[in-house]
């Protein structure tokens, strides 16, 4: 039997030498007290049992604001993202299932280079976790969209390498682990348990529509929280002695200005961007018709100032999903 | 490269504007170097010196020399750009003009001395003359300060942020005051583009940005009333940096 157990009083050891491959980055509790994904200064300062955090980690992948190209004397260049190799430990299955959404995203033909400078810097390191009210799954799973899996047990972790980083990382650590007569059992490898949706079903005549685009005050906390939501606003600035940049910044399907062009806008009301938004997350578009991309993390919902839920929406509830509508 | 003519003025209002661009200390060799800056009063240079490329004006219009004044530089001027909340809004000194008469404010403030400010209530820009551009903060931000003379300077107006307080909030991975405390915050309501200063420090929003595009403020009263915050006091917070609002919009 394979050596593959993390007892509890080696996990400290565990993340010093996770260090030896890039800079270790964790949850930690902020000041204010939100949870985020920070440096980790010291293994104390790591929240092994947090919920989730405010900010998904896609913000390791497209940070917030980001300058993407330069133009100076006649020339453009791209940025090129400063590359350091940063190792994101505990991150839970469904915010790994996210960065695989936006792998498929970002990295198809024609990949973008800011992302994937940064996809190729990061290590993840999976961890298992305890589904709470906000959560839209029905249970613990585990996500083989990372390079090293733990799954916690009672008196420590089940690790398993999903890539050769992984490998890297359970061999570099083979001191450390030991082999348990029972292996913590791994549940099930499952996928978002949020099923895609019928396209049609964004027009139809339920009276939520109504109820969330009154509601709904536009703040953008739903996008910017959202671990899959990658729309994003790019805008021009110059410079004072010539020259200029450009900017990415993260953008929002239920701002008046996401649908507006030169003449009109194509979602002028927030009933019409509310559909838009269900299109995009329950069904998706080309070339990724039919799969969605709510991975069931429950930020929206925890996030949403008027509560608005947009799964409330369906009206055939998968009945596998194990939840209530 | 032609250098754009200026023109940078205050009505009423506590200059607290023109002294954000002052406050420009990296860039402002480079702007008076790229800028024609022929009438800025409070910086001293000359009044006068007609035509401008662009006239950026600072405070609310309360009297006849504001209103003067506002006038020259609208006839002047390629562009008008209305700076700060006063400019946009009315501001702080617009937020009793639907609670006292000029009259009692007058009283108020000079007494019974013998001369006394001809004076009206403190009104926008937009009430007297077309603006052109507008930077919205009490006082703006100091980048888009900048990103204005840039783009003044390639013959256009700058792109800037028009989301809420919110978005930048959350980006910040900070607490909601709004969700998390149950705190009067105008956050969801106000325009963004602050990088959320003063949340970000534990403050609420007290929206001195004055309101974002299409804001939910029936929603937005609905929520604070929930909290348990009263009708008039709500309203008071809101009148703050901007006397007027529909508290029945929903878009």
């Amino acid at each position: 039997m394979a050596k593959t157990t993390l007892k509890n009083i080696h996990l400290s050891h565990f993340l010093e030498l996770l260090r030896l491959f890039g800079e270790l980055h964790g949850p930690v509790l902020s000041d204010q007290g939100v949870f985020s994904f920070a440096p980790l200064a010291s293994a104390s300062d790591l929240q092994l049992n947090y919920s989730r955090t405010q900010i998904p980690p896609k913000k390791y992948l497209l940070p917030f604001r980001e300058e993407i190209l330069h133009y100076q004397k006649g020339a453009y260049r791209q940025a090129v993202p400063y590359g350091s190799e940063t190792v994101l430990f505990g991150v839970h299955p469904c915010d790994l299932d996210a960065m695989a959404y936006l792998d498929r995203v970002f990295l198809a033909e024609a990949a973008d280079s800011c992302y994937a400078t940064r996809r190729a810097n990061l290590t993840l390191v999976g961890l298992s976790c305890r589904p709470d009210d906000f959560c839209f799954c029905s249970g613990p799973r585990e996500s083989a969209a990372c390079d090293l899996f733990l799954q916690a047990g009672e008196d420590g972790f089940s690790l398993t390498a999903r890539s050769a980083k992984g490998e890297a990382i359970t061999a570099a650590a083979a001191d450390l682990l030991v082999e348990t007569e029972k292996e913590i059992e791994p549940p099930a490898c499952g996928s978002c348990n949020v099923l895609p949706q019928d396209p049609q079903l964004r027009f139809s005549a339920h009276p939520l529509w109504v109820k969330f685009a009154e509601a709904c005050v536009s703040c953008g906390a739903c996008s910017v929280c959202c671990p899959t939501c990658y729309c994003f606003d790019l805008r021009e600035y110059p410079s004072l002695s010539g020259g200029a940049e450009r900017v990415r910044e993260w953008d929002n399907c239920l701002f008046v200005t996401h649908g507006e062009v030169a003449g009109g806008n194509f979602r002028a009301t927030r009933l019409e961007r509310l559909r838009y938004r269900f299109l995009h997350k329950y069904c998706g578009f080309t070339p990724l018709t039919g799969i969605t991309s709510c991975v069931g993390c429950g930020r929206c919902k925890e996030f949403c100032p008027v509560g608005i839920d947009l799964r409330e929406l369906f009206q055939d509830l998968p009945l596998d999903c194990g939840r209530t509508p | 490269m032609n250098r754009p003519r200026l023109a940078i003025a205050g009505l009423t209002a506590c200059s607290g504007c023109q002294l954000t661009l002052l406050n420009c200390e990296e860039e402002l060799a480079e702007v008076a170097a790229r800028f024609d800056l022929v009438s800025f009063p409070m910086a001293e240079s000359v009044e006068g010196g007609a035509p401008f490329d662009a006239a950026i004006v600072e405070g609310a219009v309360s009297t006849p020399g504001d209103l003067a004044n506002l006038f020259r530089l609208r006839n002047s001027s390629r562009l008008l750009v209305a700076l700060g909340t006063c400019a946009i809004f009315g501001g702080v000194a617009a937020m009793n003009n639907g609670v006292s008469t000029r009259e009692e404010l007058v009283a108020a403030v000079y007494g019974d001395g013998e001369k006394t400010v001809e004076s009206f209530a403190p009104a926008p820009l937009t009430n007297f003359v077309s603006v052109d551009f507008s930077i919205t903060g009490c006082p703006p931000e100091k980048q888009e300060v900048m990103a204005l003379l840039c783009a003044l300077l390639n013959g256009t107006l700058p792109p800037l942020a028009t989301y809420p307080v919110c978005t930048e909030c959350r980006s910040r991975e900070n607490l909601c005051l709004l969700l998390e405390r149950k705190e009067l915050c105008l956050g969801p309501i106000i325009q963004g583009g602050c990088n959320a200063r003063c949340p970000a420090t534990g403050i609420v929003c007290e929206g001195c940005r004055g309101p974002v595009r299409e804001a939910n403020v029936a929603q937005e009263l609905e929520l604070l009333l929930e909290r348990g915050f009263g009708r008039k006091e709500i309203e008071r917070r809101m009148s703050r940096f901007k006397p007027e609002w529909d508290y029945g919009q929903r878009r």
